[in-house]
């Protein structure tokens, strides 16, 4: 066999007996002749349609008289010819074959990946969540609700007469803090008085009787209550729902076939958890909320100060969304201690 | 009597770095890219299979994949987001799948094997649209059934529970239906495959793999309780997404681990040999303990690399799986090969299954 002589399995296409021949690569044709030496096909190489070189498996050339040609790499043999024939190979085979470049390519592929989870997903969940149709945001929130209602919530045990007052010095401070953000307040109980308010898409906030009790002063519960006002100005909990089918499709895309994926995020889980800039800007609007119905903001600081001293003695396992971000406690704190001050 | 075995020639190594520039591409294209790499992805496994000295091809044009997949992702977002929008539209996406799934279904099946040569004829399938129609309605009719009683009903009352009884029921039945379609109506060069049926089988095999399911379960309901036990009283609610996530894994995991490998193995040998081609059968040497085996070295070192055992673990599972499938034949395969012809591509309306490919895993 010479240099541009390679034995090779010949299929014509149109039955599937596998003839023995010799490809000759010559010039700039591919010459397939059969053993006696006759020649079967003639074409340009620039005709040919040729598989991608694999390490193990045999290129397929497909000829345009629809003949097969399998031919066995030996070794780079093949590669070789063809490159002296000015058979050019792509970039992106010529990067998948070099270990170096892979790596290199890896990292590259790492550090576009953390990007897009830190900074692309929820700058995009931002964007959607502006132009999100509010019917579509309070019909989810609504659905959270009758999930949450079905198997966690109860009702609530303060009276009637109490709830109405608190929701309507709420509504008052909210018109004059914040006019323009639509909520909608909703009192609930855990059987095992869990302390706890949050945000649903839409502008659902719930606050549950175990909070109000803990925090025992109606100053901080409208404290807490501007958190949460504060969520549902930002659309934190749509943003953050949107989030999490992002990285859904993120994890699909390395891991998956991302058929499914979508289909596969829960939609309760992604609400429960603010990042800690959701929280920061919650926590200045509570303030905010707070100043410019001139109460004070020491309870609330103080429902925070508490809430740690419960976490030290309870471990963080089972924190409210409230405070949910633990790194960044110590810091949210000392974040509203500042606000004490001026 | 002859009998080939199916060889696999891929190495994790080689794969690993084709799957690297594949994701970075796709990554940096926003998924756009995703159809070429499904292409390269699928003709190195296909021209790494082996059959008596030839390997397999694989055509498909990432286009027409392309294509299939943005159709593919409008659906998938419509069954997902239909009910959160509203009861109509949601009612609306399922008579649309139902309407639309039959013949998406068997296009997909034209692509995958249309576009599968080896020894240089094609593969195809055998694509009439009524039956499409008879065999996949009912199927995806039960299937629907649970999501179509939950939005009619106020709350997750009887009817529901009765309803998903009766479609957890027919998986086995559903299944096999799908199977003795696919394999039944499958066509290499001018010879068509047949499937013999193997209902009985399937509800076997099924009637096992539940008790593993369940075995599974408890196993990973367990595990999730005590460590739950130990991080302190759970009271409050609802804790933090991430930690719901980890529990849901903990539970699914041993699921996937244990009860897959069974039916996966099981199923697949009650598939082989119930297809003929001509007087060419199949089997295959698959066992459930052996794949087990793989499918848990994979899990465990795909969660120790972060995901970066994932290649690895596909061309372990592929070798696997591949290298189990034996071929008889009273001839052997090259007299038979020679005797096969192929057949005009417009015979069976391949051209126009070229328009999109859809990928289903099924």
């Amino acid at each position: 066999m010479r240099a541009n002589e390679f034995r090779a399995w010949f299929f014509s296409g149109r039955d599937g007996e596998a003839a023995a021949v010799v490809m000759r690569v010559d010039g700039e044709r591919v010459v397939v002749e059969a053993t006696d030496g006759t020649v079967r096909e003639s074409e340009p190489l620039t005709t040919v349609m040729m598989s991608e070189p694999f390490d193990h498996a045999p290129r397929l050339i497909t000829l345009r008289s629809g003949g097969t040609l399998e031919v066995e790499e030996e070794g780079g043999r093949l590669a070789r010819a063809l490159a002296r024939a000015g058979v050019a190979v792509s970039p992106i085979v010529q990067l998948r074959r070099w270990w170096p470049a892979v790596l290199v390519a890896l990292a590259g592929l790492i550090a576009l990946v953390s990007l897009a989870y830190l900074k692309g997903l929820p700058l995009a969940a931002h964007w959607v969540a502006d132009r999100l149709p509010a019917g579509i945001e309070g019909r989810l929130g609504d659905q959270m609700l009758v999930a949450l209602d079905r198997h966690y919530l109860g009702p609530s045990q303060f009276d009637a007469e109490w709830r109405e007052r608190l929701a309507r010095r709420f509504a008052d401070a909210a018109t004059k803090a914040a006019p323009g953000v639509p909520y909608r307040l909703e009192f609930r109980a855990t059987s095992e008085e869990s302390i706890n308010a949050f945000a649903l898409p839409g502008g659902v906030v719930i606050v549950l009787d175990g909070l109000v009790r803990f925090a025992g002063d109606e100053a901080a519960v409208l404290g807490v209550l501007g958190h949460e006002l504060g969520h549902v100005a930002y659309r934190h909990s749509t943003r953050q729902v949107l989030q999490s089918v992002g990285v859904g499709m993120l994890a699909g895309m390395l891991w998956g076939d991302f058929s499914g994926t979508a289909a596969s995020v829960p939609l309760v889980l992604g609400v429960l958890k603010y990042s800690r800039g959701f929280e920061r800007e919650a926590d200045d609007f509570a303030i905010a909320f707070l100043r410019a119905n001139e109460i004070s903001i020491e309870p609330f600081y103080d429902v925070l100060v508490r809430l740690v001293e419960r976490e030290g003695q309870r471990g963080i396992a089972t924190l409210p969304d409230f405070i949910s971000t633990h790194p960044s406690l110590a810091e949210r704190i000392e974040h509203v201690f500042k606000a004490l001050d001026e | 009597m002859t009998t080939a075995p199916l060889v696999f020639t891929g190495r994790g190594g080689e794969y690993f770095r084709i799957w690297v520039v594949n994701l970075l591409l796709t990554v940096i294209t926003a998924g756009l890219y995703s159809a070429w790499t499904k292409v390269r992805k699928a003709k190195y496994f296909a021209q790494n299979t082996r059959l008596d000295g030839h390997v397999f091809g694989y055509h498909g044009n990432p286009k027409a994949i392309l294509r299939g997949r943005i159709i593919a992702l409008v659906l998938l977002g419509a069954y997902t987001w239909g009910f959160q929008f509203s009861r109509v539209a949601g009612l609306v996406t399922l008579m649309v799948l139902c309407a639309a799934g039959p013949w998406l279904f068997m296009r997909s099946q034209q692509f995958k094997l249309g576009n599968t040569s080896f020894r240089g004829l094609r593969f195809g399938f055998d694509a009439r649209v009524g039956e499409a129609y008879r065999i996949m309605l009912p199927i995806l009719v039960l299937w629907f059934a649970p999501a179509v009683v939950t939005a009619l009903t106020a709350d997750e009352g009887w009817q529901l529970g009765l309803v998903g009884l009766l479609t957890t029921l027919a998986i086995p039945w559903m299944h096999h239906r799908l199977k003795a379609y696919q394999h039944g109506r499958a066509v290499y060069g001018d010879r068509s495959f047949a499937f013999l049926g193997a209902r009985r089988k399937f509800y076997g095999v099924y009637l096992k793999g539940a008790g593993l399911v369940v075995l599974a379960v408890l196993l990973g309901t367990t595990v999730a309780f005590v460590i739950a036990w130990f991080r302190g009283p759970a009271s409050q609610f609802p804790g933090t997404g991430f930690e719901a996530a980890i529990y849901g894994g903990i539970i699914v995991l041993p699921v996937y681990v244990f009860a897959w490998p069974f039916l996966a193995a099981r199923l697949q040998q009650a598939v082989w040999t119930s297809t003929r081609l001509g007087d060419v059968r199949f089997r295959t040497e698959i066992k459930a303990r052996a794949l087990f085996k793989i499918v848990f070295k994979s899990v465990m070192l795909t969660l120790l690399t972060c995901g970066l055992y994932w290649p690895f673990a596909a061309v372990a599972l592929a070798r696997y799986r591949i290298e189990c499938v034996r071929v008889d034949s009273e001839l052997p395969l090259t007299a038979i090969a020679a005797d096969l012809h192929g057949r005009p591509v417009a015979a069976l309306g391949e051209g126009a299954a070229d328009t999109f490919g859809l990928d289903l895993g099924l």
